[in-house]
């Protein structure tokens, strides 16, 4: 959407709805520096260095929800871009106190995970992104249900869209089926679409004792990913296991094992991965972290520390990224070798 | 009746008594705090480092019967985020993934002004122990108090965790002898050691003392002082299905 468009939008409903409506505003700077393996086999057409600059707009006005940017995206060695985005634009209805309905754009994530997030048919993100701007919302038309224990969400994504050329642009029809029993947090999704036929998963989340949660979850594809013939891949399932211990320190440690058969032909990596993380909370806003990918199949591994330091209405996060192991391997042949990035973020209102 | 049911007798009765009167005691506490089941509470907390604000934070949190809460954060650096509160059981939802998030009883101890500070307001459903002398009431430090306070005989109070997913294990409670008003707290972990001091401050509201000021001063920090101000503390029934997980996602609460 052209970024005046965007804003034009978000400004008229806000001047509309401007008694009762909560509206708030955000600007964000993001400068990252790339350092390039040019020991890597891989095409490089990247700058080295850029920016993201993002003018931020949240409007809520009863069940009408709008999120906007204006993006200004420097590089080295080329023009400043201007891009408009509609993150979110939405309304959420209500039929009866138990039944809801929603269409718009919308952020809707159902999965389970920390690094992978199999059962996330609708919203699929990429989880191990450096420095990720906000999510984009996808288009759809929900009913929900909830009770006391139990919600149930039917969906219809990209409604009259058809096939699509990725996942995240296929026509699809999803379910997802929550419900809380003795504690433990239970997850259902169905999905059925144009490019992987049928998925359906389950997960779940447990708490145990004050400081220790453990989940897990799986799905099943009907179709692998698509080839570079176009074909697809035969049926394939997603997994994910982890544990997570926080002690009352402030300090975690998450350690967290994938299967995803998605990774070798879409970003060229093994199915396998094992993610280690440090994290700590100074209960003042500073919080610094650690955490190690290694790709067993391969001796890969990405090492990645940052920390953020919130203060009244400002953000500050300063991290660094590093790819290599044993010779050979998808990340230690990767095109990037080293990231560094930082990002400031204001609250104005 | 056997003589030995006559001594169990003797021995339990004394104990159940004592256990009632604590609860009424503790219940009397919570009156100060909360004084309907359902309610909904505007709260403004003020973070202090070496004496000098730092930070302020705005939530409205949603009270119901049951041990259930649901804290939203209004502050413009936490807008959109909640935390939700069923018995033991705990989930946070981040406005950027906009996923509701299973957190363990040591997470919500975590941030600046630690939600189970906020969203927490009764001790009678969560604490057994026993009233374990009379004392002067403590008085506040220089700094944490707003007036001087007056020479009270306070009851002291030794309390344990009776339900699991309690903030804190163990609390000592100071409470006025003659009106039942908490004055002070030590508030400790699993552990073992002391996390935090808090201090209750009393305002007439509609005729009736209520407490509208907690200050906490934290061992760990020792720098830090955070003063909690209950704006406004309405009866409220939010609808029973804004407390479900998966609904975290979608219920903005603006006409609650």
């Amino acid at each position: 959407m052209p970024p005046r468009l965007t804003f034009a939008l978000i400004g008229m409903l806000a001047a509309i709805s401007a008694g009762a409506a909560e509206i708030h505003g955000a600007i964000t700077v993001a400068p990252e520096f790339i350092t390039w393996n040019t020991a890597s086999p891989y095409d490089v057409d990247t700058p080295r260095r850029s920016s993201r600059q993002d003018i931020e707009l949240k409007l809520q006005d009863g069940g009408f929800n709008a999120q906007g940017i204006l993006r200004q995206q420097i590089a080295e060695g080329h023009s400043p871009e201007y891009h408009g985005i509609a993150n979110q634009f939405y309304y959420d209805g209500t039929l009866s106190p138990e039944l809801g309905w929603t269409a718009g754009k919308k952020v809707m994530a159902w999965g389970v995970g920390f690094g992978f997030k199999p059962l996330d048919v609708i919203q699929r993100e990429n989880r191990r992104a450096v420095n990720p701007p906000p999510l984009s919302g996808v288009p759809l038309a929900a009913v929900e249900r909830f009770s006391g224990t139990d919600a149930w969400t039917i969906a219809w994504t990209r409604p009259g869209q058809g096939a699509g050329e990725s996942d995240d642009r296929d026509s699809a029809a999803a379910l997802h089926w929550y419900r809380l029993v003795d504690g433990d947090d239970l997850h259902g999704v169905l999905r059925v679409s144009h490019r992987r036929q049928l998925e359906a998963g389950v997960g779940a989340t447990r708490v145990v004792g004050d400081e220790w949660s453990i989940y897990s979850a799986a799905l099943y594809q009907g179709r692998g990913p698509m080839r570079a013939d176009g074909s697809f891949a035969g049926a394939a399932i997603k997994a994910v296991a982890g544990a997570q211990w926080t002690g009352e320190s402030g300090t975690s440690v998450l350690l967290e094992a994938w299967d995803d058969p998605d990774a070798p032909l879409a970003a060229g990596t093994p199915r396998e991965n094992v993610l280690l993380r440090l994290a700590w909370d100074d209960r003042d806003g500073c919080k610094p972290y650690a955490d190690l990918l290694v790709t067993p199949r391969d001796g890969g591994r990405v090492l990645t520390v940052g920390a953020s330091w919130e203060g009244n209405r400002q953000r500050f996060t300063l991290g660094g990224r590093q790819s290599g192991g044993r010779a050979g391997s998808a990340y230690a042949e990767a095109p990037s070798k080293r990231i560094l990035w930082a990002e400031w973020r204001l609250a104005i209102f | 009746m056997s003589e030995r049911l006559l001594l169990a007798l003797l021995f339990i009765a004394p104990a159940a008594l004592a256990a009632d009167s604590v609860t009424a005691l503790l219940k009397a506490a919570d009156a100060f705090r909360l004084p309907a089941e359902s309610v909904r509470v505007e709260t403004h907390v003020e973070l202090y480092k070496n004496g000098t604000l730092d930070k302020e934070r705005l939530y409205t949190v949603y009270v119901r019967p049951g041990r259930r809460s649901l804290v939203l954060m209004k502050s413009p650096s936490e807008i959109g985020q909640k935390v939700l509160l069923l018995a033991d059981q705990f989930w946070l939802l981040m406005p950027e993934s906009q996923r509701p998030l299973r957190i363990t009883p040591s997470q919500k101890l975590l941030g600046e002004a630690s939600t189970g500070d906020i969203a927490t307001m009764t001790w009678s459903d969560d604490y057994d122990g026993s009233v374990t002398d009379e004392v002067d009431c403590p008085q506040p430090p220089s700094g944490v108090s707003e007036a001087p306070a007056k020479a009270h005989r306070c009851l002291h109070l030794d309390l344990a965790q009776a339900r699991n997913g309690v903030t804190y294990a163990r609390v000592e409670l100071y409470l006025d002898k003659a009106s039942k008003m908490p004055v002070k707290s030590d508030l400790y972990v699993g552990s073992g050691k002391r996390a935090k001091e808090a201090w209750y401050f009393g305002t007439p509201v509609d005729g009736q003392l209520r407490i509208m000021t907690m200050v906490l001063l934290d061992d760990i920090q020792p720098n830090r002082r955070t003063v909690i101000r209950y704006r406004s503390i309405v009866p409220k029934a939010a609808p029973d299905e804004f407390f479900n997980p998966a609904a975290l996602v979608r219920n903005p609460l603006t006409d609650w």
